[in-house]
């Protein structure tokens, strides 16, 4: 104890000091504002607003172009359909023109026949001719139609299509003329 | 729980206001009750039936289109259309809308589609009904032409189009050959109601299924009539029917019907068949029947006309089956042709005298001249040296009593005796060719056995390969071959054959081919009439090919029932000789140069 007793005092005269500088120490002060540097802020907003607006703009003209497209292919679509059906009707009527019955009756109008005789063959190799041509007849003729049906007409029920052509009166010997047609222009065969 | 006071204080709280707890009780329930309709139509939603919602909400904006096959074509083999499906449309009308202006609507249908004035009016006119059929099968583009014009001419006051007509559609089979192989293709009535098609006859019949294909279909949304783009869409395909190839010849076809008319209708017959077949393949050039029908208007004809009665019909051939008896017992190394035969007038066995159609005493032919003349004496006398039950073997072999199967439904096999009613009278008479019965392809295709060399190839009217609704593959590519005879026995028997047509000592000179050996047999059988029994009608044929020594070509020409005193060699002869000189030229047939065989008919 008698020996702490200065250290005390000494002590006591020396803390206020360090007391003092450590008050000095732990007091807090404000931190001084450091002015940050930011981006400016109207520049971005206006990018970014142009990106959305491109986007949604992009987007209506894609949908708009779509939709037009789309229109366009219905439209395109029914042309097709229509066009295959004519040309279907076209194609009907080539066929009513091939038809062998018809070709029949207009060669036979005009004098033709199919011979009922075998033709002479010419050999191209040697040039030989075999066979024994003879030439076709009038007897040659073969029916041009078939016979009718044989029911009563009161049993007959009307067809669909117009099938009454206008008979070809055997003194036309024209090979170029038509059949009559209908009235839509697809000429029936013969029947 | 503190919030409403401090809410309290900032806004006031009037005197009115109520109690803050009760407020907030009154509003849970309140929200609770909402919340739980939600939940109870979230649980009907997703938990008792969520499959159906789908599709409702799927179907809600969406358009679900059927994507119809189209029918195959059938083509001859040259690739001309037999048959074929055009785009067509049926035109409904809507009498609610029509009755007004029906007689004006009716005069311009009928005018302008040919249908019936009177029972357009009518269906027009129909009360209490928004539906109805105005015409079928109409060719797209007429009926689509006709519609839209009459939507212009009839619209009304306010320029709107007139409502009252629509057009759905409805495909059109069209035959643009008429009655040319009629009898083979069938044809197609009004179709189902599911737009299936219904055939009614021939080929389309037998092979519906192979031509018709499979239906597909279709589901995308659509907003004012276009497909929306982006939209759910799901599309399975349709598998379109297949193409049937036919080996009918058209123009080959159209000349035999023609040919067949002609012989028919002067020999005032009630029927006839032409089989026109190439000897090599089997392939069938030519099928004709008369009478026929008009595939394009079938409901004008009787509907027993809708067959092919070359195979649907049998009959007793007759005399043409003295060729198969004859190089049955050449092959069997019983006869040859220069063998000798006392031939006598007539022969008493079991049941009655066998004759022949002539009167005559004791003749000496040889085999060559018992067919050459066609007699029927002598070929029982030939036949009598066969061992029990070999030339029903044979005839067998020759495919009598089977069905040709080429492909047509309905074919009748014919009748070949067995076991025990093949008696030794009965086995006389089929020698030859009556007591059986047989249809004409099979007949055909028996005597092209021996223009083929001894082989029988199958028939066929099928190129390549189909398979019918019943499951069986036809065509020539799986046409079968058998060697019936020896290649010397049907060298033989066509040497027999070719002296049927011999001027001098034949019964059949007018259907020989100038230029060229033919071989042939004409037959004249007895007909069974209705009651069973034979009624005194005959049925005439010829049947031969050419050229003789190196065949190309079988026809087989039958007539039924012709005017009495017709015979075969000069009935059905001359028009086997027109159909023989015409497909010879058309498929370029040079003549072979041979001379006929002189093989001694008399000793």
């Amino acid at each position: 104890m008698s020996s702490t007793a200065p250290q005390i005092r000494r002590l006591q005269s020396v803390a206020p000091r360090i007391a003092q500088a450590a008050l000095e120490r732990a007091r807090l002060t404000v931190v001084p504002r450091t002015r940050r540097t930011r981006a400016p802020r109207v520049p971005f907003v206006a990018f970014v607003s142009v990106i959305l607006l491109a986007g949604v703009v992009g987007l209506l003209l894609f949908n708009t172009s779509m939709q037009q497209a789309s229109f366009k292919a219905t439209a395109l679509e029914n042309q097709a359909t229509d066009l295959g059906a004519q040309q279907e009707a076209l194609e009907m009527d080539i066929q009513a023109l091939r038809e062998p019955q018809r070709l029949a009756r207009l060669a036979q109008d005009m004098g033709m026949v199919i011979p009922s005789t075998p033709a002479g063959v010419l050999d191209l190799s040697t040039g030989r001719i075999t066979g024994k041509p003879v030439p076709a007849s009038g007897g040659d003729a073969i029916p041009l139609h078939m016979p009718g049906p044989k029911k009563p007409a009161e049993l007959q029920r009307p067809a669909d299509v117009e099938v009454n052509p206008a008979k070809v009166d055997a003194a036309r010997t024209d090979a170029g003329t038509k059949p009559k047609n209908t009235t839509d222009g697809a000429p029936t065969g013969d029947r | 729980m503190s919030r409403p006071s401090t809410l309290r204080t900032r806004r006031g709280t009037g005197p009115r206001r109520g109690s803050p707890k009760l407020r907030m009780q009154v509003g849970f329930l309140l929200i609770a009750i909402v919340l739980s309709v939600f939940a109870g139509r979230l649980v009907q939603l997703q938990g008792l039936d969520p499959d159906s919602y789908a599709q409702m909400a799927a179907a809600e904006g969406s358009d679900h289109v059927v994507l119809p096959a189209s029918r195959g074509e059938i083509l001859d083999r040259n690739g001309e259309p037999l048959a074929e499906t055009v785009d067509g449309r049926m035109i409904i009308a809507d009498p609610a809308v029509t009755a007004k202006v029906a007689p004006q609507l009716a005069t311009v249908l009928a005018k302008r589609l040919g249908i019936d004035y009177f029972q357009t009016l009518e269906r027009l006119r129909v009360e209490d009904s928004r539906f109805q059929y105005v015409a079928r099968q109409v060719p797209a583009s007429k009926a689509e032409k006709v519609v839209a014009d009459i939507r212009k001419e009839f619209e009304d006051e306010d320029g709107r189009p007139f409502a009252g007509l629509t057009t759905e559609r409805d495909p059109l089979r069209i035959y643009p050959n008429d009655d040319v192989a009629a009898n083979l293709l069938g044809f197609l009535g009004t179709p189902k109601d599911d737009g299936s098609a219904q055939a009614l006859a021939g080929l389309e019949a037998s092979f519906n299924k192979y031509l018709s294909g499979k239906d597909g279909e279709a589901t995308y949304e659509v907003g004012a009539g276009n497909q929306i783009p982006l939209g759910d869409n799901t599309v399975t395909p349709a598998v379109d029917g297949r193409n049937l190839h036919l080996t009918i010849d058209r123009d080959l076809q159209f000349y035999a019907q023609r040919v067949l008319q002609q012989t028919v209708t002067r020999a005032a017959g009630k029927s006839g068949i032409a089989v026109i077949m190439d000897s090599r393949t089997g392939d069938l050039l030519a099928l004709a029947d008369y009478p026929t029908y008009d595939a394009s208007d079938p409901y004008r004809y009787d509907d027993s006309l809708y067959k092919s009665s070359a195979l649907t019909d049998v009959y007793e051939p007759g005399s043409v089956e003295k060729v198969l008896t004859v190089s049955s017992l050449v092959d069997a190394g019983l006869a040859f042709k220069e063998q000798k035969f006392r031939v006598p007038g007539q022969l008493h066995r079991q049941d009655r005298p066998i004759g022949d159609y002539w009167e005559h005493g004791m003749l000496r032919l040889t085999l060559a001249g018992i067919i050459a003349k066609s007699s029927n004496v002598g070929t029982v006398l030939a036949a009598d040296q066969f061992h029990n039950g070999q030339l029903r073997r044979y005839l067998t072999a020759y495919g009598l009593g089977q069905r040709t199967d080429v492909g047509l439904g309905g074919e009748t096999k014919g009748l070949l005796p067995q076991g025990a009613a093949w008696t030794s009278q009965v086995g006389d008479r089929i020698a030859f060719g009556q007591s059986l019965s047989v249809n004409a392809v099979q007949m055909a295709a028996a005597v092209n056995t021996i223009a083929n060399g001894g082989v029988r190839i199958a028939p066929s009217l099928v190129q390549g390969e189909a398979t019918t609704d019943k499951g069986q593959k036809v065509g020539s590519d799986v046409a079968s071959t058998t060697r019936v005879i020896s290649a010397d026995a049907a060298h033989e028997t066509m040497l027999m054959m070719e002296r049927v047509l011999d001027p001098e000592e034949g019964v059949a000179p007018g259907a020989a081919v100038p230029g060229y050996r033919v071989a042939g047999k004409t037959g004249t059988a007895q007909r069974v009439g209705e009651n069973g029994g034979y009624d005194g009608s005959t049925t005439v044929s010829f049947a031969g090919f050419a050229p003789a020594d190196d065949p190309r070509f079988t026809i087989y020409v039958v007539v039924h029932s012709p005017r009495p005193g017709s015979g075969g060699g000069s009935t059905a002869g001359p028009a086997f000789s027109k159909l023989m000189s015409y497909t010879l030229r058309r498929y370029g047939v040079p003549p072979t140069g041979g001379k006929p065989n002189q093989t001694p008919v008399e000793w």
